[in-house]
């Protein structure tokens, strides 16, 4: 469902991404972990048509998002960090104008918004106007505009950012619920908790380089202890482990 | 010894379970009626919201707003009347010229003002970076950018170009199919330099990438370069006494460069001079109206043709534009200590006082922000080259006087837009980090002092010295520069403070954007304050000189007579300058006092 062939991106001199090759299956909740400037963002970026790869391809459910945008785009549900609404609408009213970007039916965009409502507890303020809402509501709201047209891709950058407990156990299963109904989803995260949760693949990024690929067991088996940490794992991949921390204390108990 | 092998393996493998096939998606990609369709309810949606919500909240305000407007259109009405009234006594041809150059500087305004805007809305924008991510044409987001473009650009000329424009219709005694076509012409010519502008900025992003840089280096040279020529040809030419008919004949020759049958200036022109002819009946010549109808006919089919134009070039290069203009490296830029910033902090051991800190950190906020400095630069600039263009003419010294009345309230309300556009919100800005403020051991009087000071200080040098440039170029005597001098001195110190003070005064701590802070009831209501008080302070001072000026005519013995006669006394200009200052520490110790109290109180 989404396809990365040996795409790269350059910054003016920079590599952001390098030679990317990743495929990501129906179905399948993939969550790229990188440190800051990794590249995750700019890979998020190329995904969603803002930018275009300096060379290789992104398919989005065999769509190029270079030369069959809309193609691709219509297959395609964003949830950014900082989701973008108009603050002078109301919730309704920007679930209303997604569902009319995406061509839905209007008796069925009704019941679709409907359902979304309750599904992301948005009743007691979906007719307010976004402009008061706190992140966490506006998340939901994103969430929930993302979902309307029942994408078969999903992607979400920092979806825990800002929101409660309650909102985070929602979102995490809502996003488990959606790969197993056959939804691909690409989750950008620095919640290493919740990628050793809910994720069943996951990618290393650094440097703009992939450095690992593959699922937690994985990743685990590269190490020679046993019951290693993600986190001790994550830092190590990434150089952001300090060198005095043996590995002894970084292993859970 | 490290508990990992030496390089990561990429386990590129299959998914981890078998995938279930899913169904794509339910929704269906738009048919172009459908798409714009879906366009015009967002933006009727969200007009809609702003008019129930000034319904709801800003009734003030929209009231304020609409009777400024209107108070505002009448006053330009009166002032074009006159001045039409005036020309078609002594050189009615000169009409032609002065439309002509009004609407090919329109047209060049337009243009730029509409390429700024749809760069920033197409490029810069949240809004611009949700819709891309959408199934939407390019060119339907660019149309979407282009109606707020269109109204952004040319709401003032349709405020000031309407008074205009009826104005001339009604000393020309124009035929009611004038007044009916005033609209029609008006928004087919704005259509044209906004589409072209539009394109300007697509082919800007997309061709000029790398050499951007460089280009503006260029163009701002060459303009620099014109400035010079333009001010050097002003003072070495010689003078010429005004509303002669060498100076018509002057006024003419400049302003045929304008003149090109190839310009939409030319076109809505002479529509508009036509369409305001009176058909002759004796003679049944109805070629004025037809004439004027197809001046209408070219300038729509030509806002037509940009309008396509420019949405075609969007289908075709706004996405990679976009991609192309976010994937430049961002220029790293070391920021320096300059020597303004090393002045003010001074070189003593000891460190520098808080107020002086705070003063610096003010002056690198405003150094930084190109927005606040190139608005100062260019208005303030257009000043100075108004005020140099005036020596060009002989004036005896009783309008001399008056003229540079006029241009002290000129300067005054410049200051007032700036104070009320950049001193007013910057209470508010603080919201987000005023918990580094509430830290410092300073006292929150000294926080507000200082940002008095900063717009006090930051004012006074440009509006001082451009008054002083007025009345050098004016040739006004040494009493009237230092009158003039107070004024401004009081002006500014006035300006600043009712800025400081309302701004603290009525924060709005949620809101980021200033432009927004300042097109709040706050905001218009420190610029209708500011103008009251420009209006007073000008008036306290030019009122003496102005029966000075009646007192070179005869005035007979009459009641009137008698108080001209005291009112152009050195007491009455005494007088004058006394209650400019009484006026002056009360406009800057009041709203400073009250802004000081409500900033003790402020929680953010």
């Amino acid at each position: 469902m989404i396809e990365f062939v040996s795409v790269s991106r350059n910054y003016g001199d920079k590599l952001a991404v390098a030679q990317l090759d990743l495929k990501i299956p129906s179905g399948e909740l993939f969550a790229l972990l990188g440190p800051n400037g990794a590249g995750k963002t700019t890979t998020i970026r190329m995904m969603v048509g803002l930018l275009q790869p300096t060379s290789g391809q992104v398919r989005i459910c065999g769509h190029d998002v270079v030369t069959e945008t809309r193609q691709a785009n219509r297959h395609l549900g964003l949830v950014p960090d900082e989701p973008y609404l108009y603050d002078k609408l109301s919730g309704r009213e920007f679930l209303s104008f997604v569902a009319d970007i995406h061509g839905l039916d209007r008796n069925d965009a009704a019941a679709r918004i409907d359902r979304e409502i309750d599904q992301f507890e948005l009743r007691p303020f979906v007719d307010d106007r976004t402009e008061t809402y706190s992140h966490g509501m506006k998340q939901r709201l994103a969430f929930a505009a993302a979902l309307l047209h029942e994408p078969a891709v999903l992607v979400v950058d920092e979806p825990m950012v800002g929101l409660d407990p309650r909102s985070i156990r929602l979102v995490k299963d809502l996003l488990k619920a959606k790969a197993r109904s056959g939804m691909t989803i690409f989750m950008s995260t620095h919640s290493l908790s919740a990628v050793e949760e809910i994720a069943d693949r996951i990618g290393i990024l650094d440097h703009g380089q992939m450095k690992f690929l593959g699922t937690l067991a994985e990743l685990r088996k590269l190490s020679v202890a046993e019951h290693t940490s993600l986190e001790h794992l994550y830092l190590h991949m990434t150089d952001g482990l300090p060198a005095e921390r043996s590995a002894s204390q970084a292993t859970a108990p | 010894m490290p508990d990992f092998p030496a390089i990561t393996a990429l386990p590129s493998t299959a998914p981890p379970r078998e995938a279930n096939p899913r169904a794509i998606g339910v929704g269906q990609l738009l048919s172009v009626e459908r798409e714009s369709a879906v366009f015009w309810s967002l933006r009727i949606r969200l007009i809609a919201a702003s008019a129930r919500r000034m319904a709801q909240i800003a009734q003030l305000r929209a009231s304020l707003v609409v009777a400024l407007s209107i108070m505002f259109w009448w006053a330009l009405f009166f002032l074009f009347y006159s001045g039409f009234d005036l020309l078609a006594g002594m050189h009615e041809n000169i009409v032609e010229s002065l439309y002509n150059a009004f609407f090919a500087s329109l047209m060049i305004m337009l243009l730029c003002s509409s390429a700024i805007i749809m760069y920033s809305s197409l490029y810069r924008s949240p809004e611009a970076a949700l819709l891309l991510t959408m199934p939407a044409r390019a060119d339907r987001i660019f149309a979407y950018f282009f109606q707020e473009a269109i109204w952004f650009s040319s709401w003032g000329f349709l405020l000031l170009g309407s008074p205009m424009l009826v104005a001339s219709g009604v000393v020309a005694r124009a035929p009611w199919h004038y007044y009916a076509l005033l609209l029609p012409f008006m928004l087919s010519f704005v259509f044209i330099p906004a589409a072209i502008g539009g394109i300007v900025c697509l082919l800007a992003v997309d061709r000029l990438g790398r050499i951007r840089r460089g280009a503006v280096r260029i163009a701002v040279a060459v303009l620099l370069v014109l400035v010079i020529w333009f001010g050097w040809s002003v003072i070495s030419g010689a003078k010429s006494d005004l509303m002669t008919p060498r100076w018509f004949q002057e006024l003419s020759e400049r302003l045929r460069v304008v003149e090109n049958r190839w310009l939409p200036s030319w076109w809505l022109s002479l529509g508009l001079l036509e369409a305001a002819r009176r058909p002759d009946f004796q003679t049944i010549d109805y070629r004025p109206w037809a004439q004027s109808m197809m001046f209408l006919g070219l300038l729509i089919s030509n806002a037509l043709f940009w309008q396509l134009a420019a949405r075609w070039l969007a289908g075709r290069v706004y996405r990679s534009s976009y991609s192309r203009l976010h994937s430049e490296r961002a220029v790293h830029r070391r920021s320096k200590v300059r020597w303004l910033d090393r002045l003010i902090l001074g070189r003593s051991a000891k460190p520098p006082s808080a107020i002086r800190v705070l003063m610096v950190k003010e002056l690198r906020l405003f150094r930084r922000d190109p927005v606040q400095w190139s608005q100062f630069l260019i208005f303030f600039g257009l000043l100075a080259l108004y005020f140099l263009n005036i020596r060009r003419f002989n004036y005896n010294s009783a309008y001399s006087a008056m003229i540079g009345f006029l241009n002290l309230a000129v300067v005054g309300l410049i200051l007032s837009t700036f104070t009320t556009r950049f001193i007013f919100p910057m209470v508010s800005l603080e919201g987000r980090r005023f918990w580094i403020l509430g830290l410092l051991p300073i006292s929150r009087d000294q926080i507000l002092y200082t940002k008095f000071a900063f717009a006090a200080l930051s004012s006074l040098i440009p509006c001082c010295g451009l008054m002083a440039l007025s009345d050098l170029m004016l040739d006004i005597s040494t009493d009237i520069l230092l009158v003039h001098q107070v004024s401004c001195a009081v002006l500014c110190l006035g300006l600043s403070a009712t800025a400081v003070g309302l701004g603290a005064k009525m924060p709005e701590l949620n809101e980021h954007s200033p432009s927004k802070i300042a097109a709040g009831f706050g905001g218009t209501l420190n610029l209708v304050i500011s103008a009251i008080y420009i209006v007073v302070v000008v008036m306290l001072t030019a009122v003496p000189y102005h029966f000075r000026l009646v007192m070179s005519h005869s005035i007979g013995e009459s009641w009137f007579g008698r108080m001209s006669i005291w009112l152009a006394s050195p007491w009455a200009v005494a007088a004058g300058i006394g209650l400019t200052i009484l006026v002056g520490a009360t406009a800057t110790i009041w709203p400073l006092r009250i802004g000081l109290e409500a900033f003790r109180e402020l929680e953010p």
